[in-house]
This record gives C-alpha cells, sequence and structure tokens, in this order.
C-alpha cells in the first residue's frame, strides 16, 4: 500500500479535481440527520458525520432500476440503456466500504455476473474516510473497522492532516494533481496509530464482544428469544431500507398509461416483507413476523459467512437507528451474551 | 390474477363503469387530473358508464366495474352487489372503498351521528342508511387503489393490471421502511406523530416526504403491530388513546371489533 500526506486545506482542491470529470456524492446534513447526495460546492460536504441515515448502497443497486424498455406493438425490447454516471463516492466509513465489499462478491459471482451492478461499480471511484464510532456502531466486532482493498483513496485523519491510503493508480493520478502531497514521516505513521488506538476506545462498549457468533446462532435457532423480537416487529423493512448490504430485490413489469410500452423493473425488496417467502400456490414458508426477523438476522451473522467467508452484517448501526421497535444485531449480540452469563451460573 | 382478467383476447375493448359511493368525488377529479396520460388510457376501454363526466345511463353489461366511496346505505349495498353480479372484476379506489375512510368515522354510532345532523326527521333522499363501510365488506373485491385521495397513475397500473394482468403482489409491509428510503429522517425525532409505523406502503411516503406526518390513508396494513406502534408512540409520549384517535380517521372499520357482515 502507498501512503501520501495531504493537509486538510487541500481538500477542497481535491474535490473540485473529481468534479472536473465525476459527479461527487458525499455526506451532507439534512436537518438532524446526514445523507449521501450528489454535492456542487466542496462547502456542502460534512465529512465528520457520524453516520448517514441509509447506506451508499444506493449508487449501486438503487431503489428502483429500470433493466430494460419493451414496446408490445413491436414485440420489441430495447436493451439496457440506463444512463452509468462515472461517479466519486467521497467521505465513505470503512463499514461502508466493507459493505460494498460484500454486495460486489454478491454480484460478481463468476456463475451469476449481474451487468447492471458491474456498470455501477465500474464507473465509481470510492474515497473513503476514517470516523469516531457512534453509540450505534459494531464494526469493530464485525470485522469492519477497517478497509482493506475496496477504496481507491482512504483519507486518515491525523490532526489537520490525512494520511492518505492509496488503492487506486487513477486515484493517485488525480490526487497527485490537486494536492501538495508529500510523503509519510514517522511523525504522521506514529499520529496515525494514535488515532487509530483512539478510535478503538470509543467504541460503545456496551454492545457485546461475542466469540463464535455462526455457532450461537445455530444454537439458539429455536430459542423463545425470536418469537419476542418478532412479537414487536412493525414488518416495515426500515431495517433492509437502511442497511449497506441488504441486497434482495424484486422484478417487475410497470406498463406505460397507454399500455403499449412499458419497463421491466428491479426494486429492492426484503426478508423481512411480509410476502417475501411466498411462493406459488400462495404458501408463505416464512409467514410470521419472528420467523423472517431470525432469518434476517441468520443471514447477516451466520448464512453468508459460509459462502462468502465474512459476515454480511458490517456493524454500520443503521439499523439499530432506524428501528422503532429496538431490533437489531446488537440485541442477539446481548441476547448470546446473556446465555453465556445464564451458563456460568 | 388471470380469472379477475377482464377480456384479454376478446375482440372488442374492455366495458369499463365507474361509480361513485358516499365519498367527495377527489378520487374521479384526480382521474382527470392526468390529462396528459387521460386519452391514452380511455383508448384502451370503452366507458360505458362515469357520472361525473356524462350522463349517460348505466349499461346492462360490462367488464370492469370501478368503484369509489363508502357503502353508506342499502341502496349503496344493492348497487355494489348488482355491479359484482355483471362485473368480471371489481377495483375499489380510495380510502372510503377500500377502508371505509372517512365515513366509516360514523360506522360505530350511527344513531346519535344521524341525530346530530338530521335530529328526528331523516330526509328520505338519504335511503335506507347503515353502518358505513368498506365495498369489500359487501362484495369481493379483486383490486384495491388505496389512499386519500388515490394516485392516479397507481389507478391507470391498477386498471391495466385487470385488464392485461400483472407480475406484482399486494405489499402488506408498513410504510417506515419506504419513509427511510427517502432518508428525510423519522418525524418522532421531530416530535410528532406517524401512522407509518401501521400504514401500508406503496404510496411511496408521500406525506413523511414532505414532512407531514401519515394519518394511515392507505389503511392499516393486515401484517401492522398496532401494540408495538402504540407501545412506541407512547415511548415518544403519544398516548395510546391519541395513537388511535388518529388511526380512526381512515381505519375505525379495521380497528372496530369483529363487526357484523
Amino acid at each position: 500500500m502507498l501512503y501520501r500526506v495531504i493537509d486538510r486545506a487541500d481538500l477542497p482542491s481535491l474535490v473540485a479535481a473529481f468534479m472536473e470529470r465525476y459527479e461527487v456524492v458525499a455526506p451532507v446534513r439534512r436537518g438532524s440527520f446526514y445523507a449521501f447526495e450528489a454535492i456542487g460546492d466542496f462547502s456542502e460536504i460534512a465529512l465528520d458525520y457520524p453516520t448517514t441515515i441509509a447506506s451508499p448502497k444506493k449508487y449501486f443497486l438503487p431503489a428502483t432500476e429500470t433493466l430494460f424498455e419493451f414496446d408490445a406493438r413491436e414485440n420489441a425490447v430495447t436493451d439496457y440503456v440506463d444512463e452509468v454516471r462515472p461517479r466519486v463516492l467521497f467521505g465513505v466509513h470503512a463499514c461502508d466500504i466493507n459493505g460494498i465489499m460484500n454486495l460486489n462478491s454478491v454480484f460478481n459471482d463468476p456463475r451469476y455476473p449481474d451487468p447492471y451492478y458491474r456498470a455501477h461499480q465500474d464507473a465509481t471511484l470510492i474515497v473513503g474516510v476514517s470516523c469516531t464510532p457512534g453509540d450505534t456502531c459494531f464494526c469493530h466486532l464485525m470485522d469492519s473497522e477497517e478497509a482493506r482493498p475496496g477504496y481507491d483513496l482512504f483519507l486518515n485523519a491525523i490532526g489537520e492532516a490525512f494520511l492518505v491510503s492509496i488503492g487506486s493508480v487513477t486515484a493517485a493520478n488525480i490526487l497527485e494533481g490537486a494536492c501538495d502531497v508529500r510523503e509519510a514521516t514517522d511523525a504522521d505513521r506514529a499520529a496515525f496509530r494514535a488515532a487509530t488506538r483512539a478510535r478503538q476506545e470509543a467504541f460503545n462498549g456496551a454492545i457485546p464482544d461475542v466469540q463464535e457468533i455462526p455457532m450461537l446462532m445455530d444454537a439458539f435457532h429455536e430459542d423463545g428469544f425470536w418469537d419476542e423480537l418478532g412479537g414487536r416487529c412493525l414488518s416495515c423493512n426500515a431495517c433492509a431500507s437502511v442497511c449497506p448490504t441488504c441486497y434482495c430485490f424484486d422484478i417487475r413489469d410497470t406498463l406505460d398509461p397507454g399500455a403499449e410500452t412499458g419497463r421491466r423493473e428491479r426494486v429492492w425488496d426484503a426478508c423481512t416483507s411480509p410476502q417475501f417467502a411466498m411462493v406459488a400456490g400462495g404458501h408463505n414458508f416464512r409467514s410470521t413476523a419472528a420467523e423472517r426477523v431470525r432469518h434476517r438476522m441468520y443471514h447477516k451473522l451466520n448464512g453468508f459467512l459460509a459462502t462468502h467467508d465474512r459476515s454480511l452484517c458490517v456493524g454500520c448501526g443503521r439499523c439499530a437507528a432506524a428501528c422503532k421497535v429496538g431490533i437489531s444485531p446488537i440485541e442477539v449480540l446481548k441476547f448470546f451474551e446473556r446465555k453465556g452469563a445464564d451458563d456460568g451460573e | 390474477m388471470s380469472e379477475n382478467t377482464a377480456t384479454v383476447g376478446e375482440a372488442r375493448a374492455p366495458r369499463v363503469v365507474l361509480v361513485g359511493l358516499a365519498s367527495c368525488f377527489g378520487c374521479q377529479i384526480n382521474i382527470t387530473n392526468i390529462e396528459r396520460h387521460l386519452l391514452a388510457v380511455l383508448g384502451q376501454i370503452e366507458l360505458g358508464y362515469w357520472q361525473l363526466t356524462s350522463s349517460e345511463p348505466m349499461p346492462e353489461a360490462f367488464d370492469v366495474a370501478v368503484i369509489e366511496g363508502a357503502v353508506t346505505t342499502e341502496e349503496a349495498a344493492e348497487t355494489v352487489r348488482a355491479l359484482r353480479e355483471r362485473a368480471a372484476c371489481v377495483i375499489a379506489i380510495g380510502s372510503c372503498a377500500a377502508t371505509g375512510g372517512i365515513p366509516a368515522m360514523a360506522a360505530g354510532d350511527l344513531a346519535s351521528h344521524v341525530e346530530a345532523v338530521y335530529g328526528d326527521g331523516l330526509p328520505k333522499a338519504c335511503g335506507v342508511l347503515r353502518a358505513p363501510a368498506p365495498v369489500s365488506a359487501v362484495i369481493d373485491v379483486d383490486f384495491t387503489v388505496s389512499c386519500c385521495p388515490i394516485d392516479p397513475f397507481e389507478f391507470v397500473r391498477v386498471l391495466d393490471a385487470a385488464l392485461y394482468g400483472s407480475n406484482r403482489l399486494d405489499v402488506t409491509a408498513t410504510l417506515c421502511g419506504q419513509c427511510a428510503q427517502g432518508e428525510g429522517g423519522c418525524l418522532y425525532k421531530r416530535g410528532q406523530m406517524c401512522l407509518g409505523l401501521v400504514t401500508r406502503a406503496g404510496c411511496g411516503a408521500k406525506c413523511p416526504g414532505l414532512g407531514r406526518a401519515c394519518n394511515g390513508c392507505a389503511g392499516l396494513s393486515p401484517d401492522a403491530n398496532v401494540t408495538a406502534a402504540r407501545a412506541f408512540a407512547a415511548s415518544r409520549g403519544f398516548a395510546p388513546g391519541r395513537f388511535d384517535e388518529a388511526l380512526e380517521m381512515f381505519n375505525a372499520v379495521a380497528l372496530a371489533p369483529a363487526g357484523e357482515e
């Protein structure tokens, strides 16, 4: 990995350089919340944002995306022509970069590569930024505290400067051209280590560090705990809407008002949706909220790991903030901790 | 869905009638508001009856009956039964037809409401009153277009689904998920009581997106967890009584203990 150091004062020119060739998307303040949005000027960026309501997933897998258009009169289908904008996601936290890595491994699976996703991925540069964990953050427990691959640049804040990890030639050239870059010194590296330690110490200690989560998910599969969570689930899918790694979708046809032309669209779906597991004939093999919540947690904390060798949940904590009734992986971790304490008695 | 699809394959255009019951007629008006697309929609059908736009009488035969409004009289109940007998497909549009809507706020205590408005002398023109109810309480309904008023594009989509079939399932998820996609932030965090917690998704969460709390016009989801939602609202300082009262505006029938019909 190549490292360079830039001053905080260099950031506006870095963003301006990206803007010459890319749409720049960054965290911006919306009232008392933050969201990723396309920006027109560096001053709109809230780089020290705690987290955003929803993840940057929407730039890879839009909530609604046209796959093709059809014309019933001609019996014709127009190939995928949706505009894919060259884009820079600026100011992405490590958890989200790991979330995007998880999506990449799903949508780039050689058995079923997804050209729609791939087009967005290929057109997107990612500039990460280091962060200070908030109350609902637990990326460190999900092995997502650091972004190893998965970015073009990563800005590690060290006081009034950034130690920049460089991940791609394209981004390196833009960085070199826009900023007054210098080599990292021993002092910079020491500051980086100090910043990392400060972050590690800032995590919410009330979120328990539980070992062997996948094994525990299997062991407590039939526990009444899931009925408790299901009993208060609102079946709203807010968890999936904000999640950086929920990637399920439905495909449906939408006719234009004249019913002669239309579009085939891909729209977000979620396993917490009551109809998600409904099959032909009307049978629903996860008809209760308890089964749906358990399934969601199972996939996040166990199922994905078996195929992709890492937890699907990246510990960003957004679902914990979005859920009105306190359902999140944090509650599952606390449940496992209680079980461990019970066993010890 | 094919058994409900009206006329695919027939030579003539499907015959559609549009009937208004107890309502403000706003949903019908809203259909006329898509001027740019209206001819394209009308081009697919033979409009047999629409009191709002023509005084042509109701034809003998038709394929699709679109019903706006709640059933508030025995005469209206008779009307919808007659529509059901003749139509291959019935579409209920708007909150009044879908949930009983505003008229159904009187369902719990019809007599006292009648007395308050008319005193002793109920005019004959009112017909034989009955507790206001959604169309589905009287007849089977094939498709529903929710909300007050309806989104006219949603109406066209559902009409197309009735005419040609559709690969879309009705959703019963509640609104917060769609609202979260808009990233406007939860209105409860701004001190507003919002009924999106229990209201069927599908409207795109337009109201909360504009900073206005959901009033439940899309109807209580059959999968709504009202108990958990009440508890959450209470935790944010909204007493369960307030929550229920707000919910009654569009969902009095769904909230009432199991009814007669």
